[in-house]
Order: C-alpha cells, then structure tokens, then sequence
C-alpha cells in the first residue's frame, strides 16, 4: 500500500512538470500584458516607459529563465507576488482558498444528500413516477446552467421574498450566519447541478447492483428491503458515484467562477480569471498548478477508497 | 411627465417613443441628437436641511485594480479616490451648480489661482489650515505646498499620469501656501487639468516609506479609507478633521464589489444598495415595479465614449472620401431606436457644452453624418472602390449593447457598399494592447477614456497628431494648429469659436466615427439627497466626491 502510494506520487511529478510548462506557454503565447491592462487605457505611458516597467519586472527575460524562476518559486513554496496588485500570492491565496473550499464542501453536501437518496429511490422503484421525477430532477440538473440558475435565484428572491444573501463577504469565524446566509444559495445552486451526475451514476449502478446474484442471496434470506439496500447493493454500487464526486470536487476549486461571481463571492474562480484577463502571470501560474496538485491528490485518495468499499481491492 | 409614464406599461412607451423619434425625423432634421428621457436629467438639490449620520451603501460593478492612484485611471480607484483625496480645484458640485452642465471650477485645496500674461505661469494660493487625515504616518499634519510640489513631480516622474504632468517645467513654493508652476508652453487650460478626478495629492510620507501607493490610500479628503478588500468591499469613514466643515454628512460610505449586474438590481431592490446604474429604459421599468419610490435621474454625459476608429494613416481609409462614404452608409438612428430602445444620442467627440449650450442635432453634425446609402456608394465609387472591399473589426464588449451595434454597422456596410467586415471579439487586454499600440489595419470600437472632461483633454490630448492619447490616429494639420491654439486662447467666446470649427473639422474629415450612446439612468433610494449626477460624471464612478455633499433623509 505505501509503495504505491510513494509510486502514484512519484508519478504525479512529470504530471505536474507538464502541466506547468502548459500553463508557462499558454500564458506567454496569449497576447498583452499586465501592464497595458493597467496603464494602457491611459495614453498616458509611452512605449519606452512600458518597456523599462517590463524590465522592473522581469516580463523582458528569457522564457527559460522566466520558467526556471518560477519553477524555483514554486518548490520552495514562494509563489512570489501578483505583478497586478503587487500582493504575495499565498496571501490571495489564504484569502480565496478559504472561500471556495466552503463553497465546494457545502455544494458536495448538498448534492450528495439528493444525489444519493433520489438515486437509489429512483433504482429501486423504476419506471414508477418517483423514478420519473428523479430522472426529471437529473435532467434538469444537467441542462440547467449555473449562470441562469444563479440569476434567477437571486432575481427571484429579491421579488418575492424582498432577501437576497448579505453581499460583502464575511468569513465563517467573524459571523457564523451571515456567512450561512452568504453561502446557502450559492452552494446550493452548485449542490443541485452537481446531484444531476451522482443521481444519475447512483440511479445506474444501483439497478445493476441489485441484479447481482448475492443480492437475490440476501432477497432470498428474507432480509428486510431497507437492509439489502443499504448494507448490501449500496456500498458496492458507490464506487463509480465516488469516481465521479472526487472528480466533482476538483472541478468545483477552479469552476465555481459564475456563481462566485453572481453571489458575489471573492474565491478562487474570481481570483483566476481577473488573473487571466489582466494576465498576471504569477497568479494564473501558481493557481492552475494548485489545482493541479490537488486534482492529482483527489484522484489518489478516490484510488485508495475503492479498497476501503471493496474489500476485494489491494494495491501493492 | 412622471406621472404620464406611470400609466404606460414598458411596451407602450418603447413603441410611443419610438413613433415620436419617427415623427420627428420626418418633420426636420433640427431635433436634436438624444430622444426626450421620461426622466429628469437634473435633480435640483434638496431644499430641507442635511441630516448627519448613516451609512450609505453601493453594490458596485468595479474593483479598484490597484489603489495607487500614479498607476491607474481606473474608475475603479476614482470611485472613492476623490473622496479620501483632494485636488488643487475641483468642479462645482449638483447643489452649486445652476443646471447639469455646470462646468464651474471652484477651489479645492486652493482657494484661488491665476496666470501670468503668457499662460505659462500658474500662481495657486493654498487654503489654509487643511490637514492630513489622522493617521499613522501622516498623523493630521498640515498640509503645505511643498505637498503639492513633490506630488506632482512624482506624477510627472512615472505613470499614468505623466503626460498631463510633463508640461510642467517647474514649480515653486514661495511660501507655505503658495505653488507657483512654470509651463513648457502656454496652456490657459491647466486648471481644468489638474481639476480632472484622477488628479489626486497623495502624500509623500507613503510613498517613500512603502515605496509605491499599493497597500494605503491617505488624502485630506472627506474621508477616510477604512477598509480596502479586493473583490469584497471598500469602507469610507467620515473626516471628522476634513476641511470643509460639518461636512461630509454620512458616516460610512461602504462599496461592495458585485461584479454581477443582476445580483447589483437585486442589491437595490432589497436596500441592500442605495445607487444604481442601468443601461436602458426597460431596466428601469424592472426596479419601478418592485420599488416604485425609486428616484431616477435620465443620465445625459456631454460626449461619446465610443466610436468606429479607422486606420486612417494607410490605405483606404486614408481617404476621406472612403470615410465620408462609411458614415453615410451608416443607419446611427436604428441604433438608437433597436439598441438603445429609442432613448440615447447620435454620438459626437469633443463636448458639446464647450461650443454651445445644447445638444448638437443630427443636422450640425454635417452632411457625412446623414443616412444617404446611395450618395455613401457613389463616394465609394469615386474612391476607386465600386465594388466594396473586405476589412476587419475588433472589439472589447464595453457593455451587451455594444456588440448589437457592431453588428448593425457590418450589416449596413455590407447592404449599403458591399464592404466585408469580418468581426473579432476580443477580451479586455488584448483589444487594450492592440488598440493602443496602433499598429493595427481596418477598423476597430474605439473608445476616449471615460475619466476626463476638460476641454484640454478631450482636443489637444486626444486629437494632436504628437500626442499618446491620439488612439484614433488624427492626422490633421489644421486640427493640430487648432488644438494648440486653443491652448493659447484664454477668452472664453474665442475658446468656444475654437472648439466649434475644431468639431467642424473633426465632422467634415469624419476623423472619429462616432457611433450612438446612451448614459444610462441613475437609480437613486427615495432617501438619498443630493446624489444626483451633474452631466460630467456620474456619483457611482468618477463623479464620486459629489458623495461627501449627499445626505440620508431617513
């Protein structure tokens, strides 16, 4: 087991190499700069004063040696700073973090307590209207886009019960329930798309599941419905629904950027993509590598729980 | 006229404005460039006596980039950086000036000023008695001319700001409240320079002890810069030392940043925010039905931000009559009648209160400006170009109007000369960096920056062939001799004759395209008093230290 942990993580280096050197030439291949975002519009800065600024900051030297810099940044865990807001990155960092990782830990919650429970309702009792409602509600979940979803939620929340969450975010140990308020639609916008796929996972594996021949064995010992359910077809149905959640996760730390924005929420997403726009650099850089470490790192842990609900399941 | 609207539903009053807009254009060419608003577009000042106290909030669309003001004209710095700062002069605010286009200078940090004979020295004698906001490391010192001096050498040394300041050849401080400022050249237009939003004193103990203005924002402003979390909010605390006494009236003026233009009206309709700005009539119509108390003020700027800029430096729009026959070819009043839902202007460059008193009409904007597809096609011909020809068009969505009135002119383009426009939609920093490196062909949505409105800036700077801000790539010997003389011309009739021919020109060489705009509505809660916008600037942007004269009535 910690050989192939060690292994998996040893692999996960030239994973993380490649993806730097993406995120490195992606970000030097799209045209502009920080600096014409920021003083451009002016007319004001001439191209040579431009041209000494991009010396200040480095922009005018080699890409190799840009890459090497930063790759040294980055293993000795000093990101260094926004070349925007001249803020250290890990203090964004510590300030965005926070926010989306509440956001996604609410929204999967969320999602999971429909997901799973309209799921195997909708397995156990195919083809009857409570299974049509759930694959309603599934469809629904996955055609419905957060943008539209979100607008609409907080338009109509406005209208009919004259609330819509706090704006201006204030951390969860500064105010427990303002923060609730400020995160409660908003997860549960991302929670309800995100139930569309685990419903519909759990929904499939489920019915396959119960046409095993150990769970006609358990039917056929007279275990109560409840018991064979949930002890025997559910545990062995969820590793595909757990395939799919740790996925979700990953992409909820970098993709939650339209409800952030709707909600008004300073996390990740809207943190990367001003980044993009205004091409800070540093700060696209070292967020895709952190979500790249940490897809890396959920798909590891995703491996490890299959051996955890299939006892069947060893690594070596 | 209030009450007149609030029987119609939205649908009536489009189809009814846009008959009137009809009518109009079938009896005369004399009506003017904009459709008449339903709604005021000056809102006297309250007559009742101010209350102190509240808190003032607004769901805002900006976030300050950074708050170092030597390195952005960003509006969303200028939102609250007139308000923790002050310039040297100022522009009138709502409740002293006489009408919306009021572009009275009064004084800010100086009390008075004047030139010498040529224009190149500039005397301003300080106010005294002002201080520093008290906090560490200014600690409510006194502010002096040295103050100014070192400010705007700073200014001039670097950033965004340097050209405005260059023209500076030196300054001296005579006495503690004396600035004297020598010119390169005469300029009777300097005051209004330094009057602009963006021409904040900063301090020098900041900046030598940080290095850069990024982390504090320290002024002798109304107020004082409490908070600053990007992408969360800005919270101003009153100046309880600020110069003005008794002023300003509200103890807390908080910005939340919403970058969601849906969770902003949902922002007002709970009051949750206190000012917003919509783009369109139907809009407003939206927040009236949930909050009918709503007061709103039709917002009417005094110039177009926005324009079809052509490479007019090379071939075929170096040709003026290629340009002329653009412009004909060119349906502006469709865009103010579909896009803009009939409310809106035509769109001309230079500000029309310079040169006269009213709204330019569609027939002072000159014949190139009028739609005569046929006469726009001969012209073409003439040119060498019966059969059209095929170009390019880049862009920024500024806002979603923008990118249907795109589409219109490649439509009429095509129908009207057969011209090939193939449209490229780009995101922020690269139309930035393209449009401003001017090395692009075609054409490209222009845009004059939104920050400033003195005649100065808005001929010279961004008109000269020699200047940086020439994003439209003039080219024009008679507009660079105009635009310089105007400079040396300090009465104010001869000024005014001066910018009517330079608009003359910029219209009959079609120099700039302008294409139709709307300001928009200011929503204001039926408690704030005296928020509204003057023509210049809005209250939520660059118009923000109209905030320190606003009053709660609750």
């Amino acid at each position: 087991m910690y050989k192939y942990v060690l292994r998996r993580m040893m692999l996960a280096i030239p994973v993380l190499l490649l993806s730097s050197l993406i995120v490195f030439s992606l970000m030097r291949v799209m045209p502009g700069d920080a600096l014409i975002a920021l003083m451009g519009e002016s007319g004001n800065v001439g191209e040579r004063e431009l041209a000494k600024l991009r010396g200040d900051l480095g922009l005018d030297r080699p890409y190799v040696e840009q890459y090497g810099l930063w790759l040294w940044q980055m293993v000795s865990l000093n990101p260094g700073h926004s070349i925007f807001t001249n803020e250290p990155i890990a203090v964004s960092l510590r300030k965005a973090v926070p926010v989306t990782l509440e956001l996604a830990a609410l929204a999967m919650i969320i999602g999971l307590v429909i997901a799973v429970p309209v799921g195997v309702l909708s397995a156990t009792r195919q083809d009857t209207p409570s299974d049509y409602v759930g694959r309603v509600v599934a469809v629904s979940g996955l055609s419905l886009p957060d943008f539209w979803l979100g607008t609409l939620v907080i338009t109509f929340a406005a209208i009919w019960f004259h609330w819509i969450p706090p704006i201006g975010y204030v951390s969860l140990w500064e105010s427990p329930w303002r923060n609730l308020q400020q995160f409660l639609l908003p997860a549960a916008v991302l929670g309800f798309r995100l139930s569309a796929a685990t419903m519909r996972m759990t929904r499939s594996t489920v019915l396959e599941v119960l046409r095993e021949d150990y769970v006609r064995t358990a039917w056929a010992k007279g275990l109560a419905g409840r018991m064979v359910v949930y002890k025997h077809a559910l545990k062995n149905a969820l590793i595909p629904v757990v395939t799919i959640v740790g996925g979700q996760l990953g992409v909820l730390l970098a993709g939650t950027v339209v409800v952030e924005t709707i909600f008004a929420l300073p996390g990740m997403g809207r943190l990367t993509v001003e980044a993009i726009l205004y091409r800070d650099y540093p700060v696209v850089q070292t967020n895709v590598m952190l979500v790249a470490a940490t897809l890396v790192t959920l798909n590891l842990v995703v491996d490890l729980t299959y051996a955890w609900l299939d006892p069947r399941i060893r690594y070596r | 006229m209030l009450g007149l609207h609030a029987r119609l539903n939205r649908r009536d009053f489009v189809r009814l404005s846009a008959a009137g807009v009809s009518a109009a254009a079938v009896l005369g060419r004399g009506r003017p460039a904009a459709a008449a608003s339903p709604y005021p577009d000056w809102l006297p000042a309250s007559t009742k006596p101010p209350k102190r106290g509240g808190v003032l909030t607004r769901a805002s669309a900006w976030d300050p980039p950074v708050i170092d003001p030597r390195l952005t004209q960003s509006v969303g710095l200028f939102q609250f950086a007139g308000l923790t700062s002050s310039r040297l002069v100022r522009y009138a605010f709502p409740e002293e000036a006489s009408n919306a286009i009021d572009l009275t200078l009064k004084g800010d940090l100086a009390e008075s000023w004047q030139s010498s004979p040529d224009h190149r020295r500039w005397t301003f004698k300080l106010r005294q008695g002002v201080k520093w906001q008290n906090v560490p490391p200014l600690n409510g010192r006194e502010l002096v001319a040295a103050d100014i001096k070192y400010c705007f050498e700073q200014y001039a040394k670097e950033g965004v700001q340097s050209f405005t300041f260059r023209e500076i050849e030196g300054i001296e401080t005579p006495d503690k409240y004396t600035v004297r400022i020598h010119l390169s050249s005469p300029n009777v237009l300097f005051p209004q320079n330094v009057a602009e939003s963006v021409t904040v004193i900063f301090s020098r103990e900041i900046l030598e002890e940080d290095g850069d203005l990024k982390k504090r924002l320290v002024g002798t402003g109304p107020y004082i810069l409490k908070e600053h979390t990007r992408k969360v909010r800005v919270v101003l605390q009153r100046n309880p030392d600020y110069y003005d006494t008794g002023r300003p009236y509200v103890d807390e003026y908080v910005i939340l940043s919403t970058p969601d233009a849906a969770t902003r009206l949902a922002a007002f309709r709970t009051g949750q925010s206190d000012i917003l700005h919509v783009a369109s009539l139907s809009e407003v119509e939206t927040v009236r039905k949930t909050n009918p108390g709503v007061v709103v003020q039709s917002y009417h700027n005094t110039l177009t931000p926005f324009g079809l800029a052509l490479a007019q430096d090379r071939a075929p729009f170096n040709d003026v009559r290629v340009r002329r026959a653009l412009s004909m070819a060119i349906d502006r009043q469709k865009q103010v009648d579909t896009v803009f839902e009939g409310h809106g202007f035509l769109g001309w460059g230079i500000p029309y209160i310079y040169f006269q008193d009213a709204m330019p009409t569609a027939a002072q904007l000159g014949p190139w400006w009028q739609y005569k597809p046929a006469e726009g096609k001969k012209l073409l011909a003439e040119a060498g170009h019966p059969n059209g020809f095929e170009t390019t068009l880049f862009y920024y969505e500024y806002f979603p109007q923008m990118t249907s009135q795109v589409q219109l002119v490649q439509q009429d383009l095509k129908k009207n000369l057969n011209i090939d426009v193939k449209i490229t939609k780009l995101d922020y920093t690269t139309y930035y960096g393209r449009y401003v490196e001017g090395k692009w062909d075609g054409l490209s949505w222009g845009f004059q920056s939104g920050h400033a409105v003195g005649l100065d800036e808005r001929t010279y700077m961004y008109m000269h062939s020699k200047s940086t801000k020439n994003f439209f790539r003039v080219n024009d010997p008679l507009i660079d001799e105009l635009t310089t003389k105007l400079r040396r011309t300090p009465d104010r009739a001869e000024q005014r004759a001066l910018a009517k021919k330079i608009f003359e020109r910029e219209h009959d060489q079609v120099l700039r395209m302008w294409m139709p705009y709307d300001n928009g509505f200011l929503n204001f809660q039926p408690h704030a008093r005296n928020a509204a916008a003057l023509a210049i600037r809005r209250t939520d942007a660059y118009g923000s230290p109209t905030i320190a004269r606003v009053w709660l009535d609750k």
